[in-house]
């Protein structure tokens, strides 16, 4: 017991110790470790999207202190970004649509405007599926098929309404001039559990992210009818966009990162240099790669001018599809 | 199935560093899974930075083996101090304590890992030869069946309290109240969350488990702490008896398929699983009695079941890219960073990657049974361990666990309020697997109802429109029915006796 104290003791000698020789001195910014908050818990999306940056930022030896991810899940993201808030320019989070749509919905008090934009950093896109057998071949025959009966074709989305998924066919509906509040809609807990019920056969149709549905596509054990990007997706090419489709839509998923507020020009130049370099690197493109992300970088002051479109946007959305009244 | 492909997985898998990762991720896995509040899922998650720098095929031999072998770990706080580990361990609960309590411990801790062995054993050769079907079959379970299959759980818990009935459907009902907290899926609506943004998700079940069992049972014990006997328990031997196996071969082997066939429907898991098998061990036993006082084939059923139900739920992963469970999920995120992705195209366009995981499945569980047999001897001490030292020790790692669930302060609170909780229930004496498994398979069962009603228009009769669902009927039916049937069977072979004795008197 008394050489575990010892041990102990030691430990705790050396912490104090390092941590006073990184605080010290008038050095530029940054001047001690940096902290990088996922959102989220570990394993998921926004966990997986702090520990690439850290990752990259170190391996490629872009960040020279130390990088920590910290996981804060809860509230979609409100326990995470109310942490956020109350620390100072060394520490960022990942952020994502959600930061728009939580206040739009009513479900937090935070806005984006509390938050400094750093970066825009990927994007994935939306797609809408059906079962192989289906008998609808493209999303022109699906939405016609929605406008003569809404009730009539249940969709799948998940987890929750209002996030990108939901409101990406909300933003197809209305361009199609259907109430979008008029749609049938499951609700599943998550993006596999939606997938499987469109196996299965439980739902019509289903809109989720492109990487959950790419190689059931691919082994043709379903059919996309659509994306929600501006080109056909590489590997995907017989898949039509909305555009091609004659409805005028783009819907990225992005993720980005964000700093608390009041953070100096300085600071916000610091990761715009940074954030520039890295994502030109080839690890990232891998991490891109692997992800099914597509590179969607903008610096500070493009993410800014963005994150306001954004939220125009989202905000039309929420009241069109009558989450909100 | 294609040879080939077999055999070139199994080449990958037996190579020295892949068995290196099969034995530490099994030994971790153990580890975790025995430790109140960490689970698998925080073990793989844990893991993620370390399996960045790996070959994809080793990260995935390594996460499946920290997954199979918490299911090996979480049954032994179950025996040895009546605190699950995990959902999976609750009906290790059952009669695995109360064998410890007769002085079992080693008899116990032995036959449920030889079950899990066994279990496992079935599951992995059922992979082999069944994954695309029953991949397939999982399928057919829309909202309806998976609502019958949850309610055919509930109704096993049910069935179970004989005796304290009233007090084990109080208990139900409680759990499915609390499962109720959190944001609602289908409406997006906040239900009793009482403005707290960490309450939107629901009520952690693992921070109920530790609440009501660990912390309520330190709590229980230091009500009678003083009047504990300082006599030195006995442990009993550590292997179990001929007539320990005999009663439980059957039980295990049937309970093995059982587990394997739940685990791989994507949601369901090796709670549903065990329960299931304990339930319907304790319907067909001619000990019915005997179970929950410590009868062997009680332990062994369930153990045999969760563990193949680890190994059913790798199926949806691999076939379909869809994670069946909480684990699963964190290895699908793990994996998809290293480059691997699951899903259809995986056996066609990687197989040996497939096959080198199932073929290290088998090694595995190999490895286990020896880890934990291994580990007996020394797990039993644990029953040597004075209270003033134990039970301290137990209150740390629940507060631990409860921390890395979601690394929130507010956690400690519920696991408080949670304990007291449980202390209350011991007290007047309501059984508290009631509350944890209704909790468990509260929310899922709830959305799934309420989906199920939406997709045909309100009308109930969607949950007899097909061949499943029919059979879950059925089946949820008789598991309430039966104990009455048998009652009544009894009570007429007794009358007819009695007839027999009167005409023989006369």
């Amino acid at each position: 017991m008394r050489k575990l104290a010892f041990v102990s003791l030691l430990l705790l000698t050396f912490i104090i110790t390092g941590c006073s020789g990184n605080a010290s001195g008038t050095q530029e910014y940054p001047k001690k470790n940096i902290e990088f908050v996922a959102p989220a818990s570990p394993g998921g999306g926004w966990d997986l999207t702090a520990r690439s940056l850290e990752k990259v930022l170190t391996d490629e030896k872009l960040v020279k202190e130390n990088i920590n991810v910290v996981n804060k899940p809860g509230g979609g993201g409100e326990v995470g970004w109310k942490y956020l808030k109350s620390k100072d320019a060394h520490t960022l989070a990942v952020n994502s649509s959600l930061v728009l749509t939580n206040n739009l919905l009513g479900q937090s008090e935070l806005t984006h405007k509390q938050f400094t934009p750093i970066a825009t950093l990927a994007t994935e896109w939306q797609a809408l599926a059906v079962p192989a057998d289906s008998k609808f071949k493209s999303a022109t025959e699906f939405m016609e098929a929605i406008k003569k009966d809404p009730s009539k074709i249940k969709i799948g989305v998940g987890p929750g309404l209002g996030n990108d998924d939901h409101l990406s066919i909300v933003q197809a509906a209305s361009e199609y001039d259907i109430n979008p509040s008029k749609l049938n809609f499951l609700v599943y807990q998550g993006g596999g559990d939606v997938v499987t019920a469109l196996l299965g056969g439980h739902v019509d149709a289903v809109t989720t992210s492109l990487s959950e549905v790419k190689d059931q596509h691919l082994a043709g054990k379903l059919r996309i009818l659509a994306v929600s990007s501006d080109k056909p997706v590489e590997g995907l090419e017989d898949v039509p966009t909305w555009k091609e489709e004659g409805i005028d839509l783009v819907f990225p998923h992005w993720r980005g990162i964000m700093g608390p507020p009041d953070m100096t020009e300085a600071e916000i130049a610091y990761w715009d240099k940074k954030l520039s370099k890295m994502v030109e690197t080839e690890q990232w493109k891998k991490v891109l790669e692997n992800n099914d992300w597509e590179g969607f970088y903008k610096n500070s002051e493009e993410t800014k001018k963005f994150m306001k479109e954004q939220h125009d946007l989202y905000q039309r959305l929420v009241q069109e599809s009558g989450l909100v009244k | 199935m294609d040879i080939s492909s077999f055999l070139d997985g199994l080449s990958i898998a037996v190579q020295p560093i892949n068995i290196l990762w099969i034995i530490v991720g099994g030994f971790l896995g153990t580890i975790v899974g025995m430790l109140p509040g960490l689970g698998p899922a925080t073990a793989v998650a844990v893991l993620i930075p370390v399996t960045f720098g790996m070959n994809p095929v080793s990260a995935i031999i390594l996460m499946a083996a920290i997954y199979y072998g918490a299911m090996y770990g979480g049954s032994r706080s179950s025996i040895l101090l009546n605190t699950p580990g995990d959902g999976s361990a609750i009906a290790a609960t059952f009669d695995g304590y109360p064998m410890a309590k007769k002085g079992q411990a080693g008899e116990a801790l032995a036959i449920s890992a030889v079950a899990s062995f066994i279990g496992g054993l079935i599951a992995v050769v059922g992979f082999i030869f069944l994954a695309e079907p029953l991949a397939n079959f999982a399928l057919k379970f829309g909202p309806a069946e998976y609502f019958l299959l949850m309610l055919l759980t509930l109704s096993a818990i049910v069935a179970l309290s004989i005796g304290k009935m009233v007090k084990g459907f109080l208990a139900m009902m409680v759990g499915l109240a609390l499962s109720t907290v959190g944001i609602d899926t289908q409406t997006g609506v906040y239900r009793f969350t009482m403005d707290i943004p960490h309450l939107s998700e629901g009520i952690d079940f693992l921070i109920v488990i530790i609440g009501v069992y660990a912390i309520g049972e330190v709590l229980y014990n230091f009500l009678n702490i003083d009047k504990q006997k300082k006599e030195k328990k006995k442990v009993g031997k550590v292997w179990f008896t001929k007539e320990q196996w005999k009663r439980s071969k059957w039980p295990i082997l049937r309970s093995g398929p059982l587990g394997f066939i739940i685990g791989v429907l994507p949601g369901a898991g090796g709670s549903i699983a065990s329960m299931i098998s304990y339930t319907s061990e304790k319907q067909i036993s001619k000990r019915t009695e005997e179970f929950g006082e410590g009868a062997v084939e009680g332990l062994a059923a369930p153990e045999s079941s969760n563990n193949a139900a680890s190994v059913g739920a790798m199926i949806p992963l691999l076939t379909m890219g869809i994670p069946g469970s909480g684990t699963t999920a964190v290895m699908l995120g793990a994996l998809i960073m290293l480059g691997l992705r699951p899903g259809p195209l995986l056996f066609e366009q990687q197989p040996e990657t497939a096959w080198a995981l199932i073929n290290s499945m088998f090694i595995g569980n190999l490895a286990l049974v020896i880890i934990n047999i291994a580990l007996v001897g020394l797990l039993v001490k644990i029953l040597d361990t004075p209270a003033k030292v134990l039970y301290p020790i137990i209150v740390l790692l629940a507060f631990i666990g409860t921390y890395t669930l979601s690394y929130s302060v507010i956690d400690f609170f519920l696991l408080l309020i949670f304990g007291l909780f449980g202390l209350m229930m011991k007290v007047m004496d309501i059984p508290i697997a009631p509350l944890v498994l209704a909790l468990i398979v509260g929310t899922d069962m709830e959305q799934n109802f309420r989906m199920a009603v939406l997709s045909s228009n309100g009308s109930l009769g969607v949950f007899f429109s097909s061949g499943v669902s029919i059979g879950l009927v059925i089946l949820t039916v008789l598991s309430l029915c039966y104990p009455l049937i048998v009652k009544l069977a009894k009570r007429k072979k007794n009358m007819s006796e009695d007839e027999d004795q009167v005409y023989k008197s006369s």
